[in-house]
């Protein structure tokens, strides 16, 4: 009996838990009822700004589509569309009015000259002109089973094989003193921390492009708080099953996971450049890319020298995966169906994987050297790390 | 094929063979830019008030011509699902004709129903408080304008109220005719009034038209006679453009600036700044759909541009 009556208490207040949702639901019922009479008492609200989103812009042979999105509150009708201030005749896959945050394919037959610069603009039923200006028009690489490839390849050059190279210095780095090995774990925190902002920058102009309906900076955070929270987690697993202290190669395994992030992303940011004409992949800037890269794998071998821990083939390979194979599905992703909106999300990713790795090796670096962070190898190498990122950035820029 | 246009005769089967013309040409350019491929609201008989002037009436001194213009605030559609928050003389971009002959006395009761202060600036001569600069009418306010109809020339008339650029480009301008004493010979008569729209507020038009409504006689051909004469009285109303012009294809035609004086260009190209205006007069040697737009190509491809379909 009493406890039915403890039951029934336990489940009223439960219900309880109710009330401020279904209050606050007839409150917003009854303010959207109300419809502008409570704004008009401040003030006439100025009208939408009715400029489209252009997501996507792909030249076919005698054809460009245009991809747009409504990124504003109310709906938002394509009228007329011009390319290179001529009106064009164009169709659209479905109805020409987009509710908030739909999309639309806009298709115009058209003979676009091949590397020529050119500007389409849609023009909504109120007249504004959403202007894109397209640097070099260029057919769009198709989902062709040699497009794959080619991204694929590009992919291998930048991510894998760089990485490859660089963990080549792992028997170099078992060779040498303690406080170098420290100078060289400190290049890997300073390389790392040059990725990470790199990275963050990168998202963050990215998401500056991205409809604020969708985005913000909380895009980025969301980000760079999913991957820092589960590097973190990750990383007290293998410290737990390492008897309390990360280094060695759990600490290379972590290293390689925050990298192959950021490749994830530099593949994206490559393959979408590529498929958008913006980025002519020329060999000197694979090259570049390359030399900046084989520091990553420097930054892996790092770690993995200390502790005298040996190192089997397949375990270099899989590090090697890790850390340098994610350029080649990044590489697909931004040449097929890049998206702004996971792009942010990614280098936010990469930029919160990278920072949490440095924490790790800070700590790591703090724990194993008699001197700590304060000492000439530590602040040396860590610098060293970003100089190096910057010098070798230079050849890719 | 465009040979055989002439050969039927009739306007409906020019309007056939048009449309046989158009459908075995639906791929892309100019081609898609005629008949049901052009881009233009409304149907065939829309403009026909603005296309159209009121007959010319014979000379007779002191008679007095009556016109009402009413300010109205309008949204109007320029081009298929574009609306301009237009400001208008009697609903529509441009206003109405104002015709009269020499010496007449013309009398145009101006009403604002607007929710702006306007006038109506005449050109021609007339006395300095019919000018419609000082007597800014308000938001429901009237005011008469009364004076003799002189000189006999194709004369405009348009908003005179600050911002003056705003108050023109907004759509408060209209062709007004002084025919001479002297009666015109006859002629298949045209009003075409060139203007520009800046739908986003940008200092530069986003489409350009005659009449108000782009590429509409490139929907809908304007159908002549070889055998007659046709004169247009065109007016450049453009805003933010310095100059604006009329080209027409496989012919050429006699100008007559501001129609006055003797003085008749033979050209097949007219250029006009805003305000400037002329007589057009053409007789076509040819049957057959011949283009005419501005010869700024981006105001051509912005819905400046139409065709005359010639019959016999």
């Amino acid at each position: 009996m009493e406890a039915r009556a403890a039951r029934r208490g336990e489940l009223s207040w439960r219900l309880w838990a109710l009330v401020p949702v279904i209050l606050l639901a007839a409150v917003v019922g009854a303010y959207v009822a109300s419809g502008a009479s409570i704004a008009g008492m401040i003030g006439a609200s100025p009208p939408q700004p009715d400029q489209f989103d252009v997501r996507r812009v792909e030249f076919k042979p005698g054809l460009i589509r245009i991809r747009v999105t409504n990124p504003q509150q109310e709906d938002l009708t394509i009228a007329s569309v011009t390319v290179d201030d001529a009106i064009v005749p164009f169709e659209v896959d479905g109805s020409t009015t987009l509710g908030r945050l739909r999309s639309r394919t806009i298709e115009i037959p058209f003979e676009w000259v091949r590397d020529d610069p050119l500007t389409v603009g849609i023009t909504s039923s109120t007249g504004i002109e959403t202007v894109e200006a397209i640097t070099a028009a260029v057919p769009t690489p198709g989902a062709s089973a040699r497009a794959f490839l080619g991204y694929g390849i590009i992919g291998f050059l930048v991510g894998v094989l760089p990485v490859a190279l660089g963990l080549l210095w792992l028997p170099s780095l078992r060779r040498i003193q303690q406080r170098w090995l420290t100078g060289f774990m400190a290049l890997t925190g300073g390389l790392l921390t040059f990725l990470g902002v790199e990275a963050l920058f990168e998202a963050f102009e990215l998401q500056a492009a991205v409809p604020a309906a969708l985005g913000g900076p909380g895009l980025v955070l969301l980000g760079l708080a999913g991957s820092f929270l589960t590097m973190t987690f990750i990383s007290s697993r293998f410290s737990a099953a390492g008897g309390g202290v990360i280094g060695g190669v759990a600490l290379a395994s972590l290293v390689a996971i925050g990298i192959g992030l950021h490749n994830f992303g530099e593949g994206l940011a490559i393959g979408t450049s590529f498929a958008f004409g913006q980025l002519s992949l020329g060999s000197f800037l694979i090259v570049g890319f390359m030399i900046h890269n084989v520091t990553e794998g420097l930054g892996i071998a790092a770690p993995a020298a200390d502790e005298g821990s040996t190192l089997s083939l397949p375990r270099l390979i899989a590090l090697t995966a890790i850390a340098g194979a994610p350029a080649i599905p990044g590489a697909w992703l931004g040449g097929f169906v890049a998206n702004d909106v996971l792009a942010a999300l990614f280098f936010g990713a990469a930029a919160g994987a990278a920072f949490e790795v440095v924490a790790e090796v800070v700590r790591y670096v703090a724990r194993r050297d008699p001197a700590g962070l304060r000492s000439g190898y530590a602040i040396g190498g860590f610098f060293a790390g970003i100089a190096l990122m910057y010098l070798t950035g230079l050849l890719a820029a | 094929m465009l040979g055989k246009l002439a050969l039927d005769g009739s306007a409906e089967a020019a309007e056939r063979q048009l449309q046989n013309h158009v459908h075995s040409h639906a791929a892309s350019g100019h081609a898609a830019m005629i008949g049901a491929g052009a881009p233009a609201v409304g149907g065939p008989t829309d403009l026909d008030g603005l296309l159209y002037p009121p007959p010319a009436l014979p000379h007779q001194p002191g008679r007095v011509r009556e016109y009402t213009l009413r300010a109205i605030d309008k949204e109007i559609e320029i081009a298929p699902g574009v609306f301009f928050p237009a400001w208008t003389y009697n609903g529509t971009v441009p206003g109405p004709v104002i015709r009269a002959t020499e010496d007449d006395i013309l009398r145009v009761h101006f009403v604002n129903g607007s929710s702006h202060p306007h006038t109506i600036h005449f050109h021609g001569i007339h006395p300095a408080k019919m000018d419609g600069v000082f007597e800014i009418v308000d938001p429901g306010g009237e005011f008469t304008y009364e004076f003799p109809a002189r000189p006999a020339a194709l004369q405009l008339y348009h908003c005179h109220s600050t911002p003056l650029k705003k108050h023109i480009h907004k759509g408060l301008y209209g062709a007004f005719i002084i025919d001479p004493k002297e009666p015109r010979p006859p002629a298949r008569e045209l009003v075409m009034v060139m203007n520009g729209y800046d739908t986003d507020g940008d200092g530069a038009n986003n489409f350009y038209t005659v009449n108000g409504r782009s590429f509409y006689h490139a929907r809908y051909p304007l159908t002549v006679r070889r055998s007659e004469t046709v004169r247009i009285y065109l007016v450049n109303l453009t805003e933010f453009d310095l100059i604006n012009s009329f080209h027409l294809h496989g012919e050429f035609f006699r100008y007559q600036p501001t129609g006055t004086g003797d003085h008749w260009e033979y050209t097949d190209i007219v250029v006009q700044s805003q305000g400037q205006r002329g007589v057009i007069e053409i007789d076509f040697n040819n049957t057959g759909l011949f283009m005419f737009h501005a010869h700024q190509s981006e105001f051509a491809e912005l819905g400046w541009m139409g065709f005359f379909n010639v019959i016999d």
